[in-house]
């Protein structure tokens, strides 16, 4: 019964911070001490959306920069991590890779400033996704490593022995049975453009807009309810995907794990 | 099979993704911190290097930024093995399956902006400690966010690290075989508290280890929560260096560049130090 009671309060608490955005996102007036707002209103969401606001460009150039880093940083990732799982030296490149993740995103961001702004790539899109792209590729090498083990390595030399050609045994072979972990890295990577804000800023320097960007502006300037519907924003793609795709979850997690631990 | 031509392209790729922009931009903060390049560049001087060195808020910032890190992962995982202890394998049915994986949904700064709403004087938490009638105004409520403690920063972490932890611990219960082993040492007469502390929870931990570890460097370095729920001072590394970086008095711009080499070699040196502990042990138990 006490079990059953922790297990109902403990999902409780995991879904009540979205009621509240979506509460947030829908209040007109919500003063102390009321435990409920007294009117809701669309007008955030209206607002948010006017032609004149920008945000749908926004939103675009976040979800194009997510999905161009996803897709570089996973065809990229396969492609090298066959290379580092082959190596002799395997251990030594992952702490390479690794090493973005030991320094915090902000110091990734300084160290990189100078160069970029040398180079004039310093408050552009193309930048920022670079930037990006030095840590989605890094966690896309480590997840996709545990691919490559003896069943697949023998199941390539099976079809080679029956005469595939190199191009075959990626297409009919290797991509079929990676397909499932390259949507896990496809999400994952797109997830850390998506959800990046330091990189943004420092590299971006304010030229470039995305949907952090966006709501940390809103929040600093004490509109918490737009700050709210860019949030809910924010959080829809990855729980369309989680909660479209029981499957990817376990495996979200699992690679999550196995990256951590490689 | 180990046998590669020592030009792979594909190593190279690393080398110029990873390992060249860390050494390039360790290269131009040098550069920066010590005077020879940027737009303060008067020609090679320490000056920048000896006042972050000797400047108390630089070891306070590196201090507070360990220390919370520490606090949010311990806190988080204290809170998830009770939680894995008390629920079992409650954790893999019903609703609290799928909704487990929500927090993983969520970034940073979404999680800071609802710690705002919940834990702030006038937020969720205080409203309803007036309704239950604990406190009639904001400032009676305990003052959460903001403050030199910390606990805003922790608490907002946990939200995030628990759930994680939670499905980390569930799965490697299940990889190590941990209920097995419980149930063992519980029939040579072990009570459950003695089973779950001598058995299961170095099990766990053990297992744990290599994902905290990393982990606990990843929070030391958080930067959008301790932006928007932390104090002014200390400010956690991440924030300092910003902070120092974007100020209008650009004279701090090369303390920032010290404060950044500093806490890159620190956490790199961590990283490496782990890797070679995990390579001996590794080593020690092949030979064993």
């Amino acid at each position: 019964m006490m079990r059953r009671a922790l297990a109902w309060a403990l999902s409780g608490t995991l879904v009540a911070p979205l009621f509240l955005l979506v509460l947030l996102s829908l209040t007109r007036h919500w003063t102390w001490p009321a435990l409920l707002p007294a009117d809701l209103q669309t007008r955030q969401w209206r607002d948010l959306f006017a032609l004149n606001n920008g945000l749908g460009a926004i939103v675009l150039r976040s979800l194009g920069m997510g999905t161009g880093v996803a897709v570089l940083a996973t065809a990229l990732g396969f492609a090298t991590s066959r290379s580092v799982a082959r190596h002799p030296h395997q251990d030594r490149l992952l702490v390479l890779l690794h090493l973005p993740f030991a320094v915090s995103p902000v110091v990734l961001g300084v160290s990189l400033l100078y160069a970029f702004l040398r180079v004039h790539l310093a408050g552009h899109i193309v930048g920022v996704m670079l930037a990006h792209l030095v840590f989605a590729y890094a966690y896309a090498v480590i997840l996709l490593s545990s691919f490559w083990n003896p069943q697949v390595q023998s199941l390539t030399e099976l079809a080679v022995a029956l005469g595939a050609g190199r191009r075959h045994v990626w297409m009919r072979v290797l991509m079929p049975l990676a397909r499932p972990l390259l949507t896990v890295c496809l999400l994952q990577t797109f997830l850390i453009s998506w959800f990046d804000y330091a990189l943004t800023l420092l590299i971006g320097g304010g030229q470039v807009s995305t949907l952090t960007i966006t709501l940390y502006q809103y929040f600093n300037s004490g509109d918490v309810r737009l700050a709210a519907t860019c949030a809910l924003l924010l959080l829809l793609p990855p729980l369309a995907a989680l909660g479209l795709n029981q499957r990817l979850r376990s495996a979200t997690v699992a690679t999550r794990l196995e990256a951590w631990d490689a | 099979m180990n046998r590669r031509p020592r030009t792979d392209p594909w190593i190279g790729l690393i080398l110029l993704m990873t390992g060249a922009p860390l050494c390039m931009g360790l290269v131009f903060m040098l550069g920066y911190s010590t005077g020879l390049i940027g737009l303060l560049a008067e020609g090679f001087t320490l000056r920048h290097w000896v006042r972050a060195l000797t400047d108390v808020q630089t070891w306070a910032t590196l201090v507070y930024s360990v220390a919370i890190g520490a606090a949010s992962l311990g806190a988080s995982l204290i809170l998830a093995l009770g939680l894995q202890a008390a629920l079992g394998a409650r954790l893999r049915r019903g609703a609290l399956r799928g909704l487990l994986f929500v927090p993983l949904a969520v970034p940073p700064i979404v999680a800071a902006l609802l710690s705002v709403e919940v834990f702030a004087n006038a937020g969720l938490l205080a409203r309803l400690a007036r309704a239950g009638g604990w406190i009639d105004t904001p400032a009676d409520f305990p003052t959460l966010l903001y403050t030199r403690s910390g606990i805003g920063i922790v608490l907002t972490q946990m939200t995030l690290v628990t759930p994680f932890l939670l499905l980390l611990l569930d799965r490697l219960s299940r990889n190590e075989r941990v209920a097995d082993l419980a149930q063992v040492a519980r029939t040579l007469g072990a009570s459950h508290w003695q089973a779950w502390r001598g058995v299961a929870l170095p099990v766990l931990m053990r297992a744990a280890a290599p994902v905290l570890s990393v982990y606990v460097l990843a929070l030391m370095g958080a930067f959008e929560v301790p932006l928007l729920v932390g104090a002014q001072y200390p400010a956690m590394i991440s924030v300092l260096i910003q902070r120092r970086l974007s100020q209008f008095d650009i004279a701090t711009r090369p303390e920032a560049y010290v404060l950044a080499t500093l806490y890159g070699c620190l956490s790199v040196g961590f990283l490496l130090m782990l890797f070679a502990a995990r390579g001996r042990r590794e080593a020690s138990e092949r030979g064993s």
